[in-house]
C-alpha cells in the first residue's frame, strides 16, 4: 500500500503567476510523456515481473513518479493563483479555465485529457524495460523543451530537478535490463518469456545453481 | 526561508538521499558502501524528522503526538507556497 508524506520531494516556490506557462507545464501531468503516465506504467508493469531487483526498481521509481505528479501539480497551482480575468483571456488560459477554472485536471499542453493509451504493460520484461528506457528519455526531452520555453528561475529550478531524475531513472532501468538478461539464456534472450513461461524460467534458474 | 522551511528542508534532503540510494540498492543489493550510506542517512533522517514534527506537526499520520487535536489537517499543505 502507499502512505502519504506531507511534503514535496523537492521544494516548489513560485512567486509570479504565469497561466501560459502553467498550460505548457501541465503536459507533464496529463500529457503523453508526463508523470501520471510514468507512475501508471511502472506500477502496473511490476506485478508479473519475475526478478526481485527489477520489481523493486519498478515499485520505487513508480512511487517517486507519484511524488513528481504532486510537484507538477504544485507548479501549475502556484502559476495560476490570483489571476484576473484579463490575464486569463490574454494568456490563452481561457480554454482551460472554462472547463476547470484553476483546478488541477491532467491534460496535455494541447488540452487532450490524460489517457492510458500513453503507456503499455506488455507482460514481457525485456519489452517493458525498453518502453521504460524510452519513456524516461521522452520525459527528459519534454523537460528540456520546458526549460527552453521558461525564463522564470523559480520554475526552472524545480524543472531541472525533475529533468535530472529522468536521467537517474534511465540509468537504473538500464541496470534492470542487464540484470534481466543475466537471468536469461545468454545465447537467446527471447527463447522464452520469463513472465509467462515460468516452468522454463525456473528450470534455467535451477540448472545454474 | 522561515524556520519551518529550514527544518523541512533537512528532512527533504535526507529523504532524497534515501530515495536515490534505494534506487541504486535495488539494482546493487549487495553494495556495502551504498548500504552504509543508507544507514547513515537513516539516522540523520530520524533526527531531522523529530526536530520538524515536534514543532510543526506530523509528516505522516503515525507522527501523531497524542495531543487533543488532529493537526494533520492544518495548513500549509505541501503545494501551498506561504510567501506568495
Amino acid at each position: 500500500m502507499w502512505m502519504y508524506s506531507k511534503k514535496l520531494q523537492y521544494p516548489v516556490k513560485i512567486k509570479n503567476p504565469n497561466p501560459a506557462m502553467a498550460k505548457i507545464i501541465m503536459t507533464q501531468l496529463g500529457g503523453p510523456d508526463g508523470e501520471t503516465g510514468a507512475a501508471m506504467r511502472y506500477l502496473h508493469q511490476r506485478y508479473s515481473c519475475p526478478y526481485g531487483e527489477v520489481t523493486g526498481i519498478l515499485t520505487d521509481v513508480g512511487t517517486e513518479e507519484l511524488g513528481h505528479m504532486e510537484m507538477i501539480s504544485a507548479i501549475v497551482y502556484q502559476l495560476t493563483r490570483r489571476l484576473c480575468m484579463d490575464e486569463i483571456k490574454q494568456s490563452g488560459f481561457d480554454s482551460y479555465f472554462v472547463d476547470h477554472t484553476t483546478g488541477i485536471y491532467p491534460v496535455s499542453a494541447a488540452g487532450i485529457p490524460f489517457t492510458m493509451d500513453y503507456l503499455a504493460s506488455k507482460g514481457d520484461i525485456i519489452t517493458d524495460l525498453h518502453e521504460d528506457l524510452a519513456a524516461e528519455q521522452k520525459a527528459r526531452t519534454t523537460y528540456d523543451n520546458i526549460l527552453r520555453l521558461s525564463d522564470d528561475p523559480d520554475v526552472k529550478d524545480a524543472i531541472r530537478f525533475l529533468r535530472e531524475r529522468e536521467i537517474v531513472h534511465y540509468q537504473r532501468f538500464g541496470e534492470a535490463l542487464r540484470i534481466t538478461q543475466d537471468n536469461l539464456d545468454c545465447k537467446n534472450f527471447y527463447a522464452f518469456n520469463p513472465e509467462f513461461d515460468i516452468r522454463q524460467a525456473r528450470a534455467l534458474e535451477k540448472s545454474r545453481k | 526561508m522561515n524556520e519551518r522551511e529550514v527544518l523541512l528542508k533537512r528532512v527533504q534532503i535526507c529523504d532524497f538521499a534515501l530515495a536515490d540510494t534505494a534506487l541504486f540498492l535495488d539494482t546493487h543489493p549487495e553494495n556495502q558502501m551504498a548500504l552504509d550510506f543508507y544507514k547513515k542517512y537513516l539516522e540523520m533522517r530520524k533526527a531531522a524528522a523529530d526536530a520538524y514534527t515536534s514543532r510543526f506537526g506530523p509528516l505522516v499520520h503515525s507522527d501523531y503526538d497524542g495531543g487533543p487535536r488532529w493537526n494533520w489537517v492544518d495548513n500549509p499543505w505541501p503545494w501551498q507556497n506561504e510567501e506568495a
